[in-house]
């Protein structure tokens, strides 16, 4: 009985879990009303992020490149970015706000960005557009450092420094959602609605699910204004709900404006959720009304026909964002299941300090693995060549051939699920998300009993 | 070029451009080549001259050059009526007006490039 | 010239010289864009990088190699199952990828000793592979790492494993046609040459540029086989590494993305007098030329005849099913590079579509030559679009339908366009007869799609329907088509499999005599 926390054994990366930090500042940008980042680096870096979001979702969403090529490597490729921000704001005239986010290549030839932020607002936007708002922010995500899970991190909080001013004292609280999808925030919005809470809601991403209208006119894009930034100076308080995805950005609200931050849980499963409300509560002394008892009652109600008969006991392997893996063992040993091994893609030392780490490691009654810095192959090892055995797997789609070639039922969840229909239209948070997760988790095993003859009558008479 | 004649280049020019892929490898050289070839040896097929392609080389010229000049034989039943003069000078325009419209007119600036 | 400015262009003057229209009586001559050059920064173009263009495109598709990409895992990451070349070993090449995860220490004070770490393990993990392709990145290559050095080590080390090294950084040109060129060259250069391999036919090909989309190489193979020809490697889908290394014993180079891999086809000219034969794989007339070309360089055209009858006998009433319901269709033939040449002409001879623009993303004013010599008149010819344009070419040439990638198809989908997957098709494989009976049905299927209809109109003002239920594509497609074509007993729709790939692995082929004669 021992729930260990060690890092990958191996040097290498076969089949990462994340991408690298750029990604996460660009999904991250997304979500900004009136703004489109511009990536300092290769085109690739741009080009791939953008096709993994819209396999992720189904939409397309603008993102620009200062298209480094061999000259820009070898002399410095400033003159790139300079150009970019002329030609976005050029042709995109509602954008105001420009993220300039660094990679790998730039970092290590040592652009100067910040100085040409400088050099920008000086030059180009006095002489050129004096009379439109526009904000330049430079965002260093170089790919050699973190994963995309920190590059969001960064990103978040560097939105956040930038606008954040105090005005007024407003009754509004900030509301950092983390690295989530629509169905979430959707979820999240009904929970704070049903408090009569209103919040800055960063990131506000319903939007991402957009429609095809008959006009042609939907475009799909965030829509967390510059006013919701700034204002969250003012907030009565910041909830950021991933410890690791916006809690730099609660932190720095705190230490500059004074906002008070409660960092977490993310809120997966009712115990969780439960916690989130509390803090509501807590934060804004508004009561939790009679309509969430309900929508509590219902969540437990439909998660009670599945948890003693179907899913207690079942072996678990969770892979994905550190903050989501955290959540989703929590709500799987409320479900009486057994979350054998989790594997968190990046190596953070704050990993070790995380109380809800610590909390496994205390009070896991089974033999628990949690891997930093893992990889896929922590999984397929494992499972291949070292007697894993498993019932269920959850995680992303870029690990669906474990699944698949190991014949083991999965439920996709996180980021990216691009071989699965729709599921970024449905929560993992709040109670509705609990409900889903546990049924979702239930149909995988019940699709794969029934694949596999493995006591599919069993369903005859539930 | 009278008015006939140019209509029978374009016609033949049109084939190749819309269903060849011969004409434009990627230097000037080589194309020069290929039309030279590939034309060459179409052109002794339509007046009935022998062709045998010994080396690897002229097979390819030769099997580019065959279909070539089956396609021309079943689109234009005009070839049938020219004598083979009139086939040699026909084809020699069309060799002078694809070395243009692929060589010396060409706009594709990295013809002359030295490596491919 | 016949520039076409775009309006969201116009404060980007340059941009004017990468648009033609080519209107009655233009010829190349007169009508082709500029091509290839450094994209605009900020004008959200769709190109990707070098690294992509050689480790994504042409180096992964080799299916029984470890894929090391040497720096930050995001290269590695971004560019893994993002495309459908199988293969027929499992798919090894899509399944997994190898990052040797480059970190701020390294950037520091070096990455040699990760990346000599990196291969010796990877070849532990998976003991069964011998092979391996290491691919340089921005990273790696701006902190100057000698990854020839260490792959020798390693070689000396252990000599059963074999190492290609790939030096083509995400900057190295203006897109992915710049590591295209680059891995052409550094596998000539390194490894061509370096085994011999087993003939067993008179007559020995590489297929070259083709990279099994869904299965389009083991199409193109299986009529090879049948006509008793050796394909002694694929350059390189579902291409195996020590057969690319023996391309120098083939008799003929049977090329078909000339634009990834005419480089190397060129160089083993050269080098080594194998003769180049440009094919099209697609389409039956240029797909019979094809082949009785290739049947013909060896002299065996009879079994090409064969196999052309016998596939044409059996596909063609299904194809000529759809061309009567296509006819007219507008198309923006909006792919990477090869295929808007490949495509724009037999899609309007043998689909009755309507070519009205074609673009390349990453093509070089050679594509663009091609493809406007195959265009009909007034079709605008892009090169390196950006998402403005695209979307402003949609709003004036309103396409029923777009061919395109992935994101950009999600653009048009917005705009009410339905699109098909240019690079890694919808249901293909597209290529060989009934592929191409494949992509005909999938034009038909997404340019009748019932929702699509519904997608424009308007509940709140238009005149809406409310006496059906439902509406199939045949009511959508046959409502203004004669009878007797409505009722032809002789067409008929696709009949073939969802999968049409897998059964050909287990195919035996027919033995030949030899042909002393026509061998080389």
């Amino acid at each position: 009985m021992s729930c260990e926390l060690k890092l990958k054994e191996r040097i290498g990366t076969i089949n990462p879990i994340f991408t690298c930090q750029p990604a996460g500042a660009q999904y991250a940008s997304i979500g900004i009303k009136d703004c489109i980042g511009i990536v300092h680096g290769g085109q690739g870096c741009v080009m791939f992020v953008r096709l993994l979001i819209s396999q992720h979702l189904k939409e397309s969403f603008e993102i620009a490149s200062s298209s480094v090529h061999e000259d820009g490597a070898v002399f410095g490729a400033l003159n790139r970015v300079e150009e970019a921000v002329d030609v976005l704001l050029m042709r995109y005239p509602h954008v105001k706000v420009i993220p300039i986010i660094t990679t790998c290549s730039t970092e290590v030839i040592g652009d100067d960005v910040d100085g040409v932020v400088t050099k920008l607002e000086e030059e180009l936007l006095q002489v050129k557009y004096p009379d439109r708002e526009v904000h330049l922010i430079p965002i260093h995500t170089p790919s050699f450092v973190g994963s995309m899970v920190s590059g969001y991190d960064v990103a978040v909080r560097d939105f956040v420094k930038y606008f954040a001013k105090k005005d007024k004292p407003s009754f509004k609280i900030n509301l950092i959602t983390g690295w989530v999808n629509p169905g979430d925030v959707t979820e999240l919005k009904r929970l704070l609605a049903e408090m009569q809470i209103e919040a800055n809601v960063l990131f506000e991403i319903e939007s991402f699910d957009s429609p095809l209208m008959p006009d042609k006119s939907a475009v799909s894009h965030g829509s967390t204004t510059i006013e919701d930034l700034i204002s969250t100076a003012d907030a009565q308080g910041t909830i950021a709900l991933n410890r690791y995805e916006g809690g730099k950005a609660a932190k720095f609200l705190e230490k500059r404006w004074d906002v008070p931050a409660i960092i977490g849980p993310t809120p997966i499963g009712i115990r969780n959720t439960d916690t989130f409300l509390q803090n509501l509560k807590a934060m804004t002394g508004k009561p939790i009304p009679d309509s969430l008892v309900r929508d509590r009652g219902i969540a437990i109600d439909a998660i009670t026909d599945l948890t003693h008969m179907f899913l207690a006991d079942k072996k678990v392997a969770i892979y994905g964002n550190p903050d989501l893996v955290i959540g989703l063992a929590e709500f799987c040993l409320d479900l009486e299941m057994k979350p054998v091994l989790l594997l968190l893609g990046d190596e953070n030392a704050e990993y070790e300090n995380d109380p809800r780490i610590k909390a496994l490691q205390d009070s896991v009654d089974f033999d628990m693995e949690i891997v930093a810095n893992a990889d896929l192959w922590d999984l397929e090892d494992r499972i291949k060549n070292k007697g894993l055995e498993l019932d269920l797997i959850l995680g992303h789609s870029k690990g669906r051939f474990i699944a698949i070639d190991n014949m083991i039922p999965m439920v996709r969840v996180g980021f990216p699920t691009y071989d699965r229909a729709g599921l970024f239209r449905y929560p993992v948070v709040g109670y509705k998300g609990a409900t889903w997760l546990a049924e979702q988790m239930a149909n995988a095993l019940f699709t794969d009993m029934e694949y596999k003859k493995n006591k599919e009558w069993i369903l005859n008479v539930w | 070029m009278e008015d006939v004649t140019k209509t029978r280049v374009e016609q033949l020019i049109d084939y190749i451009m819309k269903n060849c892929l011969w004409q434009f490898h990627s230097r000037n050289w080589d194309r020069k080549r290929q039309n030279e070839n590939i034309l060459g040896m179409t052109t002794k097929l339509l007046c009935g001259e022998p062709v045998t392609p010994e080396t690897p080389e002229d097979k390819c010229y030769w099997v580019d050059a065959f279909c070539l000049a089956e396609a021309y034989r079943e689109r234009h039943p005009w070839l049938a009526t020219l004598g083979v003069d009139q086939i040699r000078e026909l084809m020699a325009k069309l060799h002078e007006q694809l070395d243009f419209q692929t060589i010396t007119g060409s706009l594709n600036e990295e013809l002359s490039d030295q490596h491919y | 010239m016949p520039y076409h400015e775009f309006e969201c262009s116009k404060c980007i003057p340059e941009r004017k010289q990468h648009a033609v229209t080519k209107g009655p009586g233009e010829d190349l001559t007169s009508c082709l864009p500029k091509g290839y050059l450094n994209t605009i920064p900020g004008s959200i173009s769709e190109r990707g990088c070098a690294y992509c263009g050689a480790k994504h495109v042409i180096g992964t598709p080799m299916k029984d190699v470890i894929h090391l990409s040497h720096g930050p895992i995001g290269c590695t990451y971004d560019t893994w199952q993002t495309k459908r070349y199988i293969s027929d070993n499992g798919n090894f090449q899509l399944k997994y990828t190898f990052a040797t995860d480059v970190r701020e220490k390294h950037i520091v004070f070096g990455a040699e000793k990760l990346l000599k770490q990196n291969i010796i393990e990877a070849f532990q993990q998976f003991p069964d592979i011998k092979r391996m392709t290491i691919y340089q990145t921005c990273a790696t290559a701006l902190i100057g790492d000698d990854i020839n050095a260490i792959a020798e080590e390693v070689m000396e080390e252990l000599p059963d494993v074999d190492i290609f090294i790939c030096n083509s950084p995400g900057f190295a040109g203006p897109s992915q046609s710049g590591g295209h060129h680059k891995i052409n060259i550094a596998w000539i250069n390194q490894k061509v040459g370096t085994v011999e391999p087993t003939i067993t036919s008179d007559y020995v090909i590489n297929y070259v540029g083709e990279y099994n989309i869904q299965g389009d190489q083991e199409v193109m193979q299986d009529f090879f086989k049948r006509m008793g020809i050796q394909v002694l490697s694929t350059f390189t889908g579902n291409g195996s590494y020590d057969d690319l290394r023996a391309m120098h014993k083939a008799h003929l180079n049977v090329l078909e993305c000339a634009r990834s891999a005419e480089y190397i086809c060129n160089e083993l000219r050269v080098r080594y007098g194998i003769p180049r034969l440009d094919i099209d794989g697609f389409g039956f007339e240029p797909l019979s030329q094809s082949l009785r070309k290739v049947a013909m360089f060896f002299g065996i055209q009879d079994r090409a005849e064969a196999i052309i009858a016998e596939e044409t006998a059996r596909w063609k009433p299904e194809l000529d099913w759809y061309k009567e319901r296509l006819k007219g269709k507008k198309v923006c033939l909006w792919p990477g590079g090869s295929k808007l040449w490949h495509w724009a002409h037999v899609i309007e001879e043998e689909m009755g579509l309507k070519v009205v623009s074609v673009y390349t993303k990453f093509g070089h004013q050679g594509d663009m030559e091609k493809g406007i010599a195959r265009c009909g008149e007034d079709a605008l010819a892009i090169d390196d679009p950006n998402e403005l344009e695209g979307l402003e070419a949609l709003e004036m040439l309103k396409p029923d339908i777009i061919f395109t990638g992935k994101r950009p198809g999600e653009v048009a989908k917005k705009v009410g366009v339905p699109y098909l997957n240019a690079h890694a098709y919808h249901n293909g494989p597209y290529k060989g007869y009934e592929g191409w009976v494949r992509f005909a049905r999938d034009i038909y299927n997404a340019i009748y799609s019932p929702i699509h209809q519904l997608a424009a109109l308007d509940i709140s003002r238009d005149p809406i329907p409310t006496d059906k239920g439902f509406v199939t594509q045949r009511m959508l497609s046959d409502a203004s088509l004669p009878e007797e074509i409505r009722a032809s007993t002789t067409l008929r729709q696709y009949s073939g499999a969802y999968d049409s790939v897998t059964p050909l692995r287990d195919k035996t082929y027919p033995t030949f005599d030899s042909r002393p004669a026509a061998a080389e």
